[in-house]
């Protein structure tokens, strides 16, 4: 994996608003992702996590504010620095495993055969679906296709991973390997920015920002979060932050 | 062509053989139909003149029906977003899209192509590989019709809405059933901004009157015209429904 020097910022977005039509998905929203962290997008259904992850790969433009992502605007150029794991499997689910992973492997311009068939074996491997690299996706579970996906994003080694909702309808056991899969990219220096909408995957995380309506209401490390807001769980700190909103609000 | 567009080229091919229904269905289906044409025309005369409409409606129909569904069903299930998120151009995806369906096009195209003229016996003027290189523009043109018609449906079954609405004008419209010279002055003018009466026009001359592909430039040149112009207008709405 690529290592990117400690103390550069992976992401940085400054004032960005975002409409679809007259629903604003955005309000000038804020944050600066450090480099080789996992940074949690944290918030419920409808907050806008999906909206800023897709602005983040180049899918979305912001209409007002910036976005960098690695230094640059998100554009086709910089993609391949950039490895993205949208909420749907994604995947083409009549070709096997090893050729969904090599195909997305050939698209991120891995070109060299030897290199590729080396990288698409290794990360086949670690997502631990080796023995069945020559299944069809269709025969597979659900957790199963996720970490396929997992592995197409992370094939080209990105020194930034962009995540929407990775670990939704995992099992406990799956979720808990896919944190583990995190980390270990987070010790090699690959920056992370994982959306969801469950406060296990938050105090995973190094970093949070709690998102609602479009807005960032809270960001921090887990601990801070709950000390700042004298609460003994995430989810009590982001209730805290919901309520202590609305109260400025009334 | 690019590499990444042969990239995704190949990789459609090898996703559409490994789904053997779908494969087997785009061998049988011409065939079932053809053949329940060749039963409903007994005589020879009236099949021999309405052969060449025939083939060019049913290369424009199996086209657009299979590309269109199939760049669809890319969107629904996020593989377009993938793609989108890439370092690939919109150019790579629609070339790549291009010959990935033109392959299973052509084959339908072939396997109707022969079955009209060894099975149900249709006589024809011209050479028969004028014929095919005509054929060969007109699904051009239709694979990418299909392609850009799909950024407008969301789901399979407004893809399915597209098709009467798409084929039933120009089949009413362009020659296929009666000649356009005997239809109202307004709706000959309407004809001619339709692909299949520069298809049927062709064809017809190539496959009755025994022309060329020079005798037939001028049709020849509207439909790599309207091939370049359904590319162009793929490749700018390719983006539409994807990440929005």
């Amino acid at each position: 994996m690529a290592n990117m020097r400690s103390g550069q910022t992976a992401v940085d977005v400054s004032q960005v608003s975002f409409n679809y039509g007259s629903v604003k998905a955005l309000d000038r929203i804020s944050l600066e992702v450090p480099s080789g962290i996992s940074f949690g997008l944290l918030g419920p259904n409808g907050a806008g996590k999906t909206t800023l992850i897709r602005m983040l790969v180049g899918l979305l433009k912001p209409k007002q504010g910036s976005a960098r992502v690695l230094g640059e605007r998100p554009s086709r150029k910089s993609a391949h620095r950039t490895g993205y794991m949208p909420q749907l499997h994604s995947l083409y689910a009549e070709l096997t495993i090893r050729q969904n992973v090599d195909f997305f492997a050939k698209i991120c311009r891995l070109s060299d055969g030897t290199e590729r068939e080396r990288r698409v074996e290794e990360v086949i491997r670690l997502v631990g679906l080796w023995p069945r690299r020559n299944d069809a996706v269709v025969k597979l579970s659900g957790g199963m296709r996720q970490r396929v996906s997992l592995a197409c994003a992370i094939v080209h080694s990105p020194p930034l991973l962009v995540l929407d909702e990775p670990t939704v309808g995992l099992d406990p056991e799956l979720r808990a390997t896919f944190w583990e899969h995190f980390a270990v990219l987070n010790r090699q220096g690959v920056s992370i920015v994982i959306s969801s909408h469950t406060m296990d995957d938050a105090a995973h995380c190094d970093r949070l920002a709690f998102i609602r309506d479009g807005r960032v209401i809270a960001e921090g490390t887990p601990e801070e979060l709950k000390r700042d807001t004298g609460q003994g769980t995430l989810e009590d700190a982001f209730l805290f932050f919901v309520r202590s909103r609305e109260v400025d609000r009334a | 062509m690019p590499s990444l567009a042969l990239t995704i080229a190949a990789r459609i091919i090898r996703q559409l053989v490994r789904d053997r229904r779908t494969s087997a269905l785009i061998v049988i289906v011409p065939v079932v139909v053809m053949t329940l044409i060749g039963l409903s025309f007994p005589e020879e005369q009236v099949l021999d003149y309405i052969a060449p409409a025939l083939l060019a409606t049913l290369a424009l129909f199996f086209s657009f029906l299979l590309t269109g569904i199939s760049f669809l069903r890319e969107r629904s299930q996020g593989t377009m977003e993938r793609l989108m998120a890439s370092s690939v151009s919109r150019l790579d995806v629609v070339v790549g899209y291009l010959f990935g369906f033109f392959v299973f096009a052509l084959a339908q195209t072939v396997i109707i192509l022969l079955f009209t003229i060894y099975v149900l016996d249709v006589h024809y003027s011209g050479d028969l590989w004028q014929i095919f290189v005509f054929q060969v523009v007109v699904i051009a043109g239709a694979v990418n019709l299909g392609i850009f018609i799909s950024t407008f449906a969301r789901n399979e079954f407004q893809m399915v809405q597209f098709i009467p609405l798409i084929l039933f004008p120009q089949v009413f419209l362009c020659g296929v059933i009666w000649p356009v010279e005997q239809m109202p002055e307004y709706l000959q003018w309407v004809a001619r901004f339709l692909p299949l009466k520069y298809a049927v026009d062709g064809l017809r001359g190539i496959m009755l009157l025994g022309q060329s592909l020079a005798d037939v430039s001028f049709e020849l040149v509207v439909l790599v015209g309207f091939t370049v112009g359904t590319s162009i207008l793929a490749a700018i709405t390719l983006r539409r429904g994807v990440g929005g």
